[in-house]
């Protein structure tokens, strides 16, 4: 896959900002467009269930349509899922995989990074092109996940994979892990279930997420989204935002300064107008 | 015979004593002045001798050498008049050697005394050598208000003479006057909406952020500007003295406890004027003028780009060097600039209810006279419209005083940091995760430039100062993105 991937070291002002609290934080190359909300890991085992599949596929839509970007490792099975459902919800993907980021693995999953590609998503890796996706790279591709992401989601997990390992690591570092329980007697869900006897945060659905991530991180980044629909192609003066939002002057100014950041809204000789109006 | 009196001079606006030697040597009429006088310091030998003369004192027929030491320190002005007299006479033993004693003033040829831009610098030499200081009496107050300046006033030579020969302890030193009556402030309460662009003042004042305001004439530019000085923290008490004595040097009187300084030059000013210079000795520009306060430049775009150049020393450094053939000095000039413009020349582009005549390209080539580099300066750009008629019935704007007291306040917090925000390094503020990751987002969606991150940064730093919190979070990251307008997006 002809790819023209960016190295990004950590001075670099993009420099995803979650890597910054690893220990050492390694260069990266990155392809696509970068992160522009905080973002979700949504993890699990390869060897899924239905059940997993079809979980992971509403988290990712519903992250997705909340305005967070949903981190996962392209990996078969719920890796897999959580990714197509971004694209359901036409949301912010980003993929750290264990290879260059020509060497698109496994080879069922091409078009889930064309299409990450093609929806404005990202791809991240620590390694050149031409790497291989070597197993034992796996784990220090985990470690990426749990850092780059503000909270992580395990969907499945069996009694060991790199699931656990992204959960921990994510613990460690203080993030927030959500679980999903499962039926006590499936392979599937044993380590999902460990973890939720172990004191990790079960989650129950897909709104229930939404809420405990809100509760965790703040409001949902989408939330803004509608409010810059709200703006009339032809814009509002910058001086009237406040009436027009009927708001104080400092939140006007807040609120047109995040919609700017996320590049919803321009400033254009004192008016502030939606972005591709 | 000899004495010696001392005197003081202004260099770049600091200031540096000067001894006054003065030798009567044998009976031959002749006046001699030596150590880099000026054509105004060489014409004092006319003055003292009428002076004396009119004071019913004896002038001495003989040759006499005056010499103004330093000889490297360039000598202007007429303040050595009084030095020179007294000098004279003391050298001819007709009165006691003043020697202990800082001495400044101009003489009439009637023997009085008049004001001269000497007395404060004569203060402050006072209370830095801890000696006594003879300056006219008018400017006595204001050379008193200096701390531990000890100041006699004299209306004329015959009363300085008096002084001498009574001594300084049986005489009463004079009083610091208070502020005389300076004009009031404008103030904001007179200026209805423009919400956005009175929070832009604020954050301005708070961290002395440089400031530019676009929008149609009319629209109340020029009335923002001059209210700045209303909500700014007054000067210390070093601070104003230095910032008077940069008036000094240029001939101008500025009460010390005036509010600090707000200069407007008009664009057509001289570069001269601007930055400092003229012939001979070189005196402070508007740059200096308005160093510790607000400079308020008009119509950025029609000041030629060369004017523009020479404000970058200045706005980089806080100071400004100017070279002439009298002397070559450094003036202090740490002001804060603030900028006006028009959208375009004919001032109506943007306009609401009134079409702008002005082709495209004519607009592109107003705006690019302000280069790139010179409108990154601008740490706050705020649009500035017309004010809308429910604004004008609506309540009046919050007075200045309250807005000073939150600018105070800030400041206060900032002094502590160890200085105005303005100057910090970027990378040195602690900055929260979600406010960093909000310059992230709006790195990565090319809503600013490396450069415009640290503007916000200093920005945001100064919103968290006036919110009194110690840690940049997002709220105050997002407000200094909202207060960062551009002017040449068309």
């Amino acid at each position: 896959m002809r790819v023209d991937p960016r190295l990004l070291d950590p001075a670099a002002e993009t420099y995803p900002e979650g890597l910054r609290d690893l220990e050492s934080p390694p260069a990266v190359f990155v392809t696509g467009t970068m992160v522009v909300a905080p973002a979700i890991a949504v993890v699990g085992t390869r060897r899924c269930t239905r059940y997993g599949v079809d979980l992971a596929r509403a988290f990712g839509r519903g992250l997705a349509e909340a305005g967070w970007s949903v981190v996962s490792g392209l990996a078969r099975g719920i890796d897999a899922a959580a990714h197509w459902g971004v694209l359901d919800g036409s949301g912010h993907a980003l993929g750290v995989v264990a290879s260059g980021l020509d060497i698109w693995y496994p080879a069922e999953n091409r078009p889930l990074y064309r299409g990450v590609l093609d929806g404005g998503g990202a791809l991240v890796s620590e390694y050149p092109l031409g790497t291989p996706p070597d197993r034992w790279r796996f784990p220090a591709r985990n470690r990426l996940i749990a850092a780059v992401a503000s909270a992580t989601v395990v969907v499945e997990a069996g009694e060991t994979g790199g699931a656990l390992i992204t959960a921990r690591l994510a613990a460690e570092m203080g993030r927030p892990v959500f679980v999903v329980p499962g039926d006590v007697d499936r392979a599937a869900s044993v380590g999902c279930n460990r973890l939720i006897r172990d004191g990790a945060h079960p989650v129950l659905g897909v709104v229930d997420l939404i809420e405990e991530l809100e509760l965790a991180l703040g409001p949902a980044p989408g939330v803004i989204d509608h409010e810059a629909g709200l703006l009339p192609p032809q814009g509002v003066a910058v001086e009237d935002l406040a009436s027009y939002w009927d708001c104080s002057v400092g939140d006007a100014l807040r609120r047109l300064g995040r919609l700017e950041a996320s590049g919803q809204v321009r400033q254009i000789d004192g008016m502030a107008v939606p972005e591709g109006a | 015979m000899y004495a010696a009196t001392m005197s003081v001079a202004l260099v770049g606006g600091s200031v540096t004593p000067v001894m006054v030697e003065a030798h009567v040597g044998r009976p031959q009429e002749a006046f001699k002045l030596t150590g880099l006088p000026d054509t105004a310091v060489r014409e004092a030998k006319d003055r003292v001798r009428a002076a004396v003369a009119s004071a019913g004192i004896r002038f001495p027929n003989r040759t006499l050498t005056v010499n103004l030491a330093p000889a490297d320190i360039p000598k202007g002005g007429t303040d050595y008049d009084l030095p020179i007299a007294l000098g004279i006479l003391a050298a001819s033993r007709e009165i006691p050697d003043p020697g202990g004693a800082i001495v400044a003033g101009e003489l009439a040829l009637d023997g009085t005394v008049r004001p001269g831009s000497s007395a404060l610098g004569a203060g402050v030499l006072s209370a830095r050598l801890e000696l006594p200081c003879v300056v006219e009496c008018t400017s006595a107050g204001q050379a008193a208000a200096v701390p531990g300046a000890t100041v006699f006033g004299v209306r004329s030579l015959a009363e300085a003479v008096d002084l001498l020969r009574t001594g300084f302890d049986r005489a009463r030193p004079a009083d610091p006057t208070p502020s005389s009556d300076s004009q009031p402030l404008e103030d904001l309460v007179d200026l209805r909406g423009q919400s956005v662009a009175r929070r832009a003042l604020e954050v301005a004042a708070a961290g002395g952020h440089h400031l530019l305001l676009h929008g149609p004439p009319g629209g109340g530019k020029t009335m923002l500007a001059r209210r700045l000085p209303s909500i700014l923290p007054p000067l210390a008490s070093d601070e104003s003295i230095e910032v008077s004595l940069l008036w000094a040097a240029a001939g101008r009187n500025r009460d010390i406890n005036a509010p600090p300084p707000f200069r407007a030059p008009h664009h057509t000013a001289s570069k001269a004027a601007l930055v400092g210079g003229g012939s001979g000795i070189p005196r402070p520009g508007e740059v200096s003028l308005a160093h510790h306060g607000v400079l308020f430049l008009d119509e950025l775009a029609e000041l030629p780009r060369g004017h523009l150049d020479t404000l970058r020393q200045p706005l980089e450094q806080g100071y400004v060097s100017v070279a002439r053939k009298g002397a070559s000095l450094q003036f202090p000039a740490a002001f804060q600039l603030v900028g006006a413009t028009n959208p375009c020349p004919c001032g109506f582009f943007g306009d609401r209810r009134r079409p702008c005549d002005c082709r495209p390209a004519i607009r592109e080539r107003y705006r690019s006279r302000v280069s790139g580099p010179f409108l990154d300066r601008f740490d706050l750009v705020v649009k500035v419209g017309r004010v809308s008629a429910e604004s004008f019935d609506g309540p009046p704007g919050e007075p200045s005083e309250r807005v000073r007291a939150r600018v105070v306040a800030a400041r206060e917090i900032q002094k502590e940091r160890g200085g105005l925000n303005v100057h910090i390094q970027p990378d040195r503020l602690r900055i929260g995760g979600p406010a960093r990751r909000l310059i992230g987002t709006a790195l990565s969606t090319f809503t600013i430039t490396a450069r415009g991150a640290d503007r916000i940064r200093r920005v945001s730093r100064t919103i968290a100062d006036l919110d009194g919190s110690e840690v940049v979070e997002e709220p105050h990251v997002s407000e200094a993105i909202g207060l960062r307008g551009d002017w040449g997006e068309s």
